[in-house]
């Protein structure tokens, strides 16, 4: 992180994220080398480079879905190395997917009720054997609550569904709520995925290409919503995109990977005139169609 | 298709909060007291509508980890095995024991649920055991591992003295009533549809479209399918005892891998998350049979053929199977209720709350 984003989120503490090299291997292929990452409450930071250049493979370590073969991973100052994906979830870090993986047959009011619901304030669960014990607990009070249909449980579910409908509102989802998720156009699929990891009321947001298959206005529009969560819902954001271009209009920092490696990092002036950023982008071909402008 | 969003009214039911719990229990009392009643001169509509309810049970259960988890187990007769067993057993020991401050009759049905619930637990012990190690893992270990148990617990009651052998247990009280029978199965199904209307059931669901997914947003995936799998095992093991309770003899015969393939019949007919399906289905794949033997010995081919009903019925089921796979691969109603199914002008119930 560069020295001037640092200063400016001085009073933000302690990094929410961080990784400290990192690497995975799968087989022979190295992909991702020695990757380090700080994210801090209102960060908006970027991840770009090429196709197979490790992007989701990073978010993938970070989210507990892969184990780093080197290296360590903090949430919230927690190290997480080992950590099933939805404890991590439960320490606060939530992500959406590339390719889209929603609950396709739960209405879009559900989809968001289910992150909801799977909360670290409901379920404190940890890795300790006292947490595992209180968790365990409180899940088993739950579901005779929920099979006793007791008026705490009823009560517990409208707070749900209004949760939910906020987060739809604020996503402006509203007129899908009751439609199955699999029904809605593209766009708002994504979209609903983000509301979604809201729901989980995550303190870091991880965005894999959520403009994806977007066309410009939509991304455009996309990209002012996503600075707005992070400051209504005071989170560190860290976005893959692969539009260079979006990228480098919103975020303050950058990291750029290559084939697993971190080619480049620093505020978007600086990133997009790096030598081998330009070389590893010309190698894709991404120069190409956007004439060189990033 | 979808209906345009309404809020849910804060108390749309004029049955207050604390009661909405209880109402459906207080409701089916008198009406199982009255099908009591109306069953008490009839022992063979008795014994059929038995066999209906506990295999509704097996399907309503089965339903909960196989459709709404969208797991795959295929040793549902192995747990209601369990069930039927160790309540079988415990009933014969308790035989002759009786609490003298009550009425012989209600005694022995104070010890008959006692027996019932032990029967449950047994096999709900029996799915966490197994569905533990099983289930933390993807695919299709837990069809092999719940293949395994089926096999593993008839080989042990084939040779243990205590469970009869291969010959069976006889003697054990019939203390069974359609009553109890309906009593549990319809403890199932309001499980089932509680589980469907709450987080629990959400979670489950979640799990069956994107496990993956599902994890990434804070859902203990492992925990919900074996929390699910427990719960369908204390119901086939429940099945299995009130079976127990009403046949006159058990015997490892009844509870192979054909009956664990005729529940996944029943379940995947009715639409693999779909509790009234699994209703539907296990009822008509029930009576099926006893319809053909009736039509047969009607037709005068009394023994014979008669008797062939049960050689050609997994033939038969298997032939069904393929028919619906190619017709309407997603079973009769799909993952919905009958009331989403229905045509329109019987008032739909709301999504939501069982
Ligand atoms: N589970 C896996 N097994 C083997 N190789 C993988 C796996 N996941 C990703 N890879 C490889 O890692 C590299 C980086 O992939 P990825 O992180 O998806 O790239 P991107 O930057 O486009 O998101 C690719 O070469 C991909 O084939
Ligand atoms: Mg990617």
């Amino acid at each position: 992180m560069s020295a001037a984003v640092q200063e400016t989120k001085a009073e933000a503490g302690a990094p929410l994220l961080q990784a400290d090299g990192v690497s995975i291997q799968f087989g022979g292929l190295k992909a991702l080398t020695d990757f380090n990452l700080s994210v801090r409450q209102g960060d908006l930071q970027g991840l770009i480079g090429p196709n197979g250049a490790g992007k989701s493979t990073a978010f993938n370590v970070l989210t507990g879905v892969y184990q780093p073969t080197q290296g360590e991973v903090r949430v919230g100052g927690q190290r997480v190395n080992g950590w099933l994906p939805h404890q991590i979830n439960h320490l606060g870090l939530a992500r959406t997917f590339q390719n889209i993986r929603l609950f396709r047959a739960l209405t879009a009011l559900d989809n968001v009720k289910v992150a909801c619901r799977a909360q670290g304030a409901l379920h404190p669960e940890g890795v300790g054997l006292g947490a595992k014990m209180k968790g365990a607990f409180i899940n088993y009070r739950d579901w005779w609550r929920a099979l006793l249909l007791t008026p705490r449980f009823q009560q517990e579910e409208r707070e749900l569904t209004q949760q939910a409908e906020h987060l739809l509102e604020v996503m402006g989802l509203s007129h899908r709520r009751d439609e199955e998720a699999r029904n809605l156009p593209y766009g708002e699929q994504r979209r609903l995925e983000i509301a979604r990891a809201l729901g989980t009321q995550p303190k870091v947001l991880l965005l894999d290409e959520p403009a994806a298959g977007m066309n410009t206005r939509e991304k455009a529009d996309l990209m002012v919503l996503i600075r707005k969560l992070r400051d209504d819902f005071k989170l560190g954001v860290l976005v893959i995109e692969h539009d260079m271009k979006l990228v480098m209009g919103i975020c303050e920092c950058i990291t750029v990977l290559d084939h697993g490696e971190t080619i480049a990092r620093g505020a978007p002036a600086q990133v997009r005139n790096d030598r081998k950023v330009i070389e590893a982008y010309l190698g894709d071909s991404y120069l190409e169609s956007h004439g060189g402008a990033a | 298709m979808e209906t345009p969003a309404i809020p849910v009214p804060e108390a749309r039911s004029a049955v207050p909060a604390s009661l909405r719990g209880l109402l459906p229990v207080l409701l089916a009392l008198p009406v199982l007291a009255l099908f009591q009643w109306l069953m008490s001169d009839a022992p063979f509509a008795s014994y059929l509508l038995s066999v209906v309810g506990v295999n509704i049970i097996l399907a309503v259960s089965l339903n909960i980890v196989n459709g709404m988890t969208g797991q795959f187990s295929i040793g549902h007769a192995g747990f209601m095995a369990v069930g039927a067993y160790i309540s079988g057993v415990l009933s014969l020991n308790l035989k002759d024991v009786a609490l003298s401050f009550l009425p012989v009759a209600v005694s022995d049905q104070v010890f008959f649920v006692v027996s019932l619930l032990v029967g449950g637990l047994a096999a709900a012990l029996c799915g966490f055991l197994v569905g533990l190690p099983s289930l933390r893992l993807r695919g299709d270990y837990l069809a092999i591992v719940t293949l395994g148990f089926g096999e593993i617990i008839r080989v042990v009651v084939q040779n243990t003295d205590a469970f009869g052998r291969a010959l069976g247990l006889s003697g054990i009280p019939q203390t069974s009533s359609p009553a109890m029978v309906y009593f549990w199965v319809f403890l199932t199904v309001l499980v089932a549809r509680r589980i469907t209307g709450s987080s629990h059931g959400r979670s489950l669901w979640a799990i069956r479209e994107d496990e993956v997914a599902a994890e990434a947003m804070g859902v203990d995936t492992t925990g919900y399918k074996v929390r699910a799998f427990v719960i369908s095992s204390f119901f086939a093991g429940i099945a299995g005892a009130l079976f127990a309770h009403f046949v006159p003899i058990i015997n490892p015969g009844s509870f192979t891998f054909v009956k664990s393939m005729e529940i996944v019949v029943m379940v995947v007919l009715g639409g693999l998350g779909s509790t009234t399906g699994a209703i539907v289905a296990a009822t008509f794949l029930t009576l099926l049979p006893e319809g053909m033997r009736s039509l047969f010995t009607l037709l005068g081919a009394e023994g014979s053929l008669a008797q062939k009903v049960d050689q050609i019925r997994m033939p038969v089921y298997g032939l069904l199977l393929v028919a619906l796979m190619l017709a309407r691969p997603q079973g009769l109603f799909g993952t919905k209720e009958i009331w989403d199914v229905l045509p329109r002008w019987i008032p739909r119930k709301r999504r939501g709350l069982a």
